[in-house]
C-alpha cells in the first residue's frame, strides 16, 4: 500500500514541534536553503534577497515550491538585526554570505548596549517582518512560515567582536550577564515583530557551540535566558547551535523550547537519548561533505539514520552552502517519504 | 632530585595520557621555579603576573631565550593539550595567548637584536570572501607558542597578497582558513596562483577551518589540512621538517 499523506505541510510542522503524532515527520529550513541555482530560479539574488521584502518572499518561497519542504523562511542569514543596530557590513555578492565586520566592533560594555530608535523600522529589519507578512498572506494556513530571531550570545559577538566577548567572559562574567541581559531585549523585539507579522515558529540561534565554550559556560550564562525566551516568545521556538552539542543538550532539554536544531558533528542517536523526550530535535543532514560535495543516495542514508533515531523534524544541519546542488536538496523529502513507506508499512 | 611547583602539579594531573603529561613535567622539573611560576601564571591566563615575572626573570640575569623556552612556550604546550582534550576551550586559550604576549612583548625585542632565528616563519589568513578570524587566531597564538614567527594577513585576503607576504618574509609555511562553504574553494584559487607564479615548491600550503575535511583538503592540492589549534602546530612542525629535507636535496651541502 503507498504511503499516504493527511496533514498539510503547516500541521505537520507543529504538530512535531508540539511532539504531537503526525502523518510523516517533517522537512524544514529552520536556517536557510536559499541557493544560487534558486536565487536564478526566481531572479532573486543575494545581497539584494537579504535588503528587499518581495524578493525575500520571493526566494524564500521556493524551499516549499521547488523544494518540497514544510516550511519557508524569508531570512538566510544571521546578520540582520546586527545591521539594524549599527554594525559595519560586508553584502558580498550572490555567491557568498553577507557578514558582520566583527573586527571593527560597535560596543564595548553594558553601557554602550541600546536598542536604536527605529530598529524594527529599519529597512533589513523590515525586510524580514514584510517577507513574513507576504508569505503568511501567499501560503497562509497550508505552510509553516518560520522566522528567525538571534539570541544575545550571536548578537554579543558582532557588537563586541567574539575575542574581545569571549575575554570578557573570563574577565568579568557579572559584566557579561548584564550585556546579555540587555542584548535579550533586542531578541525579544524583532522576534515580537515577525510573530505579529505571521510567524508560526520562530528559530532562536544563539551560537555558544561547542568549538567555542563549555557547557558549563551554557549552563551559566544562557540556560536562564533561553528558559526565559521560551517564556515570552508565545510560538515554538527552535534553538539552533552548530557544532559539537552533546555536552549541553542535558541543559537545552531544559529550557522549555520546542525543538534543537543541531549539527551533524552530533550523532542523532546519541542526540535523542540525551535530550530524552524533553525536547524535539531537528536536523541534522551535514552541509560541506553530504550536501554540498556527494550525491542524493549519500543524503538518504543520512535522511534515514536521523529518522531510525527518531528525530522528529529533518533538516539541513545549518545555512545549506549556496552552491549546493537542488537535487541533493530535494531529496531529503523524498527520502523521508521513502523512509515512511519502507519502515511504517505504508503509513 | 627535581621538582616542579604545586600550581603545576594541578595542571599536569588534568593529562590524561601518561607519556604526555611525563613529557610536560620533563620540561618543568629541567626548568627553574621562576620559569616554572611563569608557565603556571600563562596557564592560568594571570597577564599581569606574566609581565611581572618576564621582567624580574629579565633583571635577575636570565637570558631572553631561556624565559622564551622554559616559561613561555612550556607553559603553552600544557595549554595546547588542555584545549586539545576539552578540559579547557577557547576563552581560556584566549587569556593564556594573552599571558603570552605580555611575557613575549619583553622578551621578542632582546631575540630579535641579537639575531636568534625562529623555529620557522608562517604566513596565516583568512581567505578572501571570509571575515571570520577565531580559528585562524588561535592557530597563531599556538604556533607562536610553540616558537614559529607568524605574519597575519588577517581576513578577506586576496591570493596576490599571499603571495606578496610569502615573497616579502621568506615565508616556508603559508596557512589559509575559511568557515563558510562558500569561501573554502578560494584556498584551491590561491594555491592555482602560486603555482601560476611559479612558486608552489617554494612554500608549503597547509588549510583549515570548520567546513574542511582531509579530502577536500587533499583534492585541492594542499600540502596539509589541520583539524584544529593543535594539530595546526604539528602538521607545522612536520611540514617545515619536510622543507628543509627537500631544500637540503636541492642544496647538497658540499662533501670534502
Amino acid at each position: 500500500m503507498p504511503f499516504a499523506e493527511t496533514m498539510t505541510p503547516r500541521e505537520r510542522v507543529m504538530n512535531a514541534l508540539a511532539m504531537k503524532p503526525v502523518d510523516r515527520p517533517p522537512v524544514a529550513n529552520p536556517t536557510n536553503v536559499a541557493t544560487v541555482e534558486l536565487m536564478d530560479l526566481v531572479d532573486a539574488p543575494f545581497p539584494q534577497a537579504c535588503r528587499d521584502p518581495e524578493l525575500a518572499a520571493r526566494l524564500a518561497a521556493t524551499g516549499h515550491t521547488e523544494l518540497g519542504f514544510d516550511s519557508v523562511m524569508p531570512y538566510f542569514t544571521i546578520i540582520q538585526e546586527s545591521s539594524a543596530l549599527g554594525c559595519e557590513m560586508q553584502w558580498e555578492d550572490k555567491d557568498n554570505w553577507p557578514t558582520v565586520r566583527m573586527q571593527n566592533p560597535i560596543w564595548s560594555g553594558p553601557e554602550d548596549v541600546h536598542i536604536p530608535s527605529g530598529f524594527l523600522e529599519h529597512p533589513d529589519n523590515q525586510t524580514i517582518i514584510k517577507s513574513i507578512e507576504m508569505l503568511k498572506a501567499e501560503f497562509g494556513d497550508r505552510v509553516a512560515v518560520i522566522g528567525k530571531t538571534m539570541g544575545p550570545w550571536t548578537l554579543a559577538y558582532h557588537v563586541f567582536g567574539v575575542e574581545r566577548f569571549l575575554i570578557m567572559t573570563v574577565d568579568d562574567p557579572d559584566m557579561v550577564m548584564r550585556c546579555l541581559n540587555q542584548l535579550k531585549e533586542i531578541s525579544v523585539l524583532f522576534g515580537e515583530a515577525q510573530i505579529a507579522a505571521g510567524a508560526d515558529a520562530l528559530t532562536f540561534p544563539d551560537h555558544a557551540t561547542g568549538d567555542l565554550v563549555s557547557g558549563d559556560y551554557y549552563r551559566r550564562f544562557l540556560l536562564d535566558i533561553h528558559q526565559e525566551m521560551a517564556e515570552r516568545l508565545r510560538v515554538p521556538l527552535i534553538l539552533h547551535i552548530c557544532g559539537n552539542t552533546l555536552d549541553r543538550m542535558d541543559y537545552i532539554a531544559q529550557t522549555g523550547m520546542a525543538s534543537f536544531h543541531f549539527d551533524s558533528k552530533n550523532d542523532p542517536q546519541a542526540a535523542m537519548d540525551t535530550v530524552s523526550g524533553r525536547i524535539g530535535l531537528v536536523g541534522n543532514i551535514n552541509n560541506p561533505q553530504t550536501l554540498y560535495a556527494r550525491g542524493p543516495e549519500e543524503v538518504r542514508d543520512e535522511v534515514f539514520r536521523c529518522l531510525d533515531a527518531g528525530v522528529q523534524m529533518v533538516a539541513p544541519e545549518c545555512a545549506v552552502p549556496l552552491a549546493t546542488k537542488l537535487e541533493n536538496l530535494m531529496e531529503i523529502p523524498r527520502a523521508v517519504r521513502a523512509w515512511c513507506a519502507e519502515r511504517q508499512g505504508g503509513g | 632530585m627535581p621538582e616542579v611547583n604545586e600550581g603545576l602539579e594541578s595542571e599536569l594531573a588534568l593529562i590524561a595520557n601518561p607519556s604526555e603529561r611525563g613529557h610536560i613535567r620533563g620540561l618543568f622539573e629541567n626548568a627553574d621555579p621562576l620559569m616554572q611560576r611563569i608557565s603556571y601564571h600563562l596557564i592560568v591566563g594571570d597577564h599581569n603576573e606574566v609581565d611581572r615575572l618576564t621582567v624580574e626573570a629579565l633583571e635577575s640575569g636570565f637570558d631572553a631565550n631561556t624565559i622564551l623556552d622554559d616559561g613561555l612556550i612550556a607553559g603553552m604546550a600544557l595549554v595546547g593539550i588542555k584545549f586539545r582534550d576539552n578540559i579547557i576551550f577557547v576563552p581560556e586559550v584566549l587569556v593564556a595567548a594573552r599571558a603570552m604576549k605580555a611575557g613575549m612583548t619583553h622578551v621578542e625585542p632582546i631575540l630579535s637584536a641579537s639575531g636568534v632565528e625562529p623555529l620557522g616563519t608562517v604566513i596565516m589568513g583568512t581567505v578572501k570572501g571570509d571575515l571570520h578570524d577565531i580559528g585562524k587566531n588561535l592557530c597563531i597564538m599556538m604556533l607562536r607558542g610553540a616558537g614559529f614567527t607568524v605574519h597575519d594577513l588577517g581576513v578577506d585576503t586576496k591570493p596576490e597578497e599571499f603571495i606578496d607576504a610569502v615573497m616579502e618574509h621568506d615565508a616556508q609555511l603559508l596557512g589559509m582558513s575559511a568557515l563558510l562553504t562558500t569561501t573554502m574553494p578560494n584556498m584551491g584559487k590561491t594555491i592555482e596562483a602560486f603555482e601560476e607564479m611559479g612558486m608552489r615548491d617554494q612554500v608549503k600550503i597547509m588549510v583549515g577551518g570548520a567546513p574542511l575535511s582531509q579530502e577536500f583538503a587533499d583534492d585541492m592540492g594542499s600540502d596539509g589540512y589541520g583539524k584544529d589549534a593543535m594539530a595546526c602546530v604539528e602538521l607545522a612542525s612536520r611540514l617545515l621538517e619536510e622543507a628543509k629535507e627537500l631544500q637540503a636535496t636541492m642544496n647538497p651541502a658540499p662533501t670534502p
